[in-house]
């Protein structure tokens, strides 16, 4: 590529492209969505466990950012941003889901069941992975949000903090009760 | 060390964030705690664990949905960025009523007098949209570059379709066009590098390329569409491509057909 037809790299950040798409070039969705649609099917894949679930939701999110991309300001960082939407399209995901439930408590293992993903299948042989996936979803909603979280490399402690709502310290300190309880969780599993 | 203080370093200390100096105050106070140091080997081989946990890849079925969705928002943005012109000449139109023809009239007067009369300058604020227009076009070649290297086919005709779109394509668009059209193993998509590409004929280049790569093609949609292009462009040096081709032993006899017909035709 030569001098003249080589892109300016502020160019190409997430916050410019989302700002071109709140601009009205809609069309720039795509790049990010390319960028960022991995690690939204992760956080979903890991947050509930079904495939194609997660595939739907990650759908969901960037319809959302397009709908409500006037909202965007620029001012923090776009990855935050796209996982606080992530974050509220989960939740009003499960929380349509509760409302339809009228016979029994909803559990997440129930849809990964219906959705036929496999799951258990996928882990024979390897009992450990099992039991932890196990006491992932055991978690509860909330905990296992601040783990998903936690684990990703390319959100800063405070931008998870900005996500779950609290300072930089409060969402360190809630990640490592929730890995306690994971562990204790996992340990009650070992012993069954 | 207040309990709160040591498990936000020991999450920083999982996720290897620890600044140098908290973690001599760590190691410290884990020398003089067993309890805390035994606490967090038990939770870092958890954390540990959580990583081997595997996310399946996603499915070529959610990239399609999401394009065939961007598509219809990028059409409905387009039609509501067209809607305040049409207002525009509705106003314009109702000004034509008797009643304000008068008036109208003698502003027509004033500002052809204004511009007829007043100082000749050059407009200067064509720039800042010149160069948007640039951003906007090297954003796209991005986006192009991007998507031509994606296992999913759906993505690479959308990028061909994409580069169809940029007013002037780049040397590195045309080069990744080319490496579509030749080793590409969808046929639709290298259909739609053909058309692409026939966009920048213009360019001697392009010409050369499209001619050289009439012998790597096997499919005859392809190989078909390759001598309708040729045809149109009378392009004379294609022929010996071509006369190569119909020696190929496994040749379509539609194709065979077809691509002496359009050597006649272009000699």
């Amino acid at each position: 590529m030569n001098e003249q037809t080589r892109p300016n790299l502020e160019s190409l950040t997430d916050n410019f492209l989302m700002g071109k798409v709140k601009a009205g070039e809609v069309d720039k969705m795509g790049l990010l969505y390319e960028r960022h649609k991995k690690r939204l099917f992760g956080f979903f894949y890991r947050m509930n466990g079904s495939v194609s679930l997660s595939e739907d939701l990650v759908q969901n999110v960037f319809e959302r950012m397009l709908k409500y991309r006037h909202t965007f300001t620029g001012q923090g960082s776009f990855v935050a941003w796209m996982f606080t939407t992530a974050r509220n399209v989960n939740y009003d995901y499960h929380k349509k889901r509760q409302r339809q439930q009228t016979e029994r408590e909803w559990s997440t293992m129930e849809y990964k069941m219906e959705a036929n993903d496999d799951i258990e299948g996928s882990m024979e042989g390897n009992e450990d992975k099992h039991l932890l996936k196990l006491a992932l979803d055991r978690l509860g909603g909330e905990k296992r949000e601040v783990l998903v979280l936690s684990k990703l490399r390319e959100l800063k402690f405070s931008e998870v903090g900005q996500i779950l709502g609290c300072s930089e310290g409060a969402a360190k300190v809630k990640a490592h009760r929730a890995l306690k309880d994971l562990r204790t969780i996992f340990m009650q599993l070992q012993t069954q | 060390m207040e309990r709160e203080r040591f498990e936000q370093m020991a999450i920083d200390y999982f996720r290897e964030a620890l600044a140098e100096t908290d973690k001599q105050e760590l190691e410290l106070f884990l020398k003089e705690h067993p309890d805390h140091a035994m606490e967090l080997e038990q939770l870092r081989d958890v954390w540990a664990q959580m990583d081997a946990m595997v996310v399946p890849e996603t499915s070529e079925e959610m990239d399609a949905r999401f394009f065939g969705f961007l598509n219809t928002e990028v059409e409905k943005t387009q039609k509501v960025a067209k809607k305040p012109t049409a207002g525009f000449l509705d106003v314009l139109g109702s000004l034509w009523r008797p009643r304000w023809a008068y008036g109208f009239l003698l502003l027509a007067v004033g500002v052809a007098a204004g511009y007829f009369l007043g100082p000749k300058e050059e407009p200067q604020s064509l720039e800042p949209l010149v160069a948007d227009t640039n951003e906007t076009e090297e954003v796209r070649e991005q986006l192009v570059l991007t998507l031509l290297d994606q296992p999913s086919a759906n993505k690479r005709l959308q990028a061909v379709t994409e580069a169809t779109k940029m007013n002037k394509a780049t040397e590195s668009v045309i080069e990744a066009l080319f490496a579509t059209l030749n080793k590409d193993p969808n046929v639709n998509v290298r259909l739609a590098a053909v058309e692409s590409l026939s966009r920048y004929v213009e360019n001697p280049l392009v010409r050369m390329g499209l001619i050289q790569s009439i012998t790597q093609q096997e499919s005859p949609l392809v190989q078909i569409a390759l001598a309708d292009l040729m045809v149109a462009l009378q392009e004379e040096e294609s022929v010996n491509s071509m006369r190569q081709l119909l020696k190929k032993p496994n040749l379509d006899t539609t194709v065979s057909k077809k691509i002496k017909e359009s050597i006649n035709q272009i000699i």
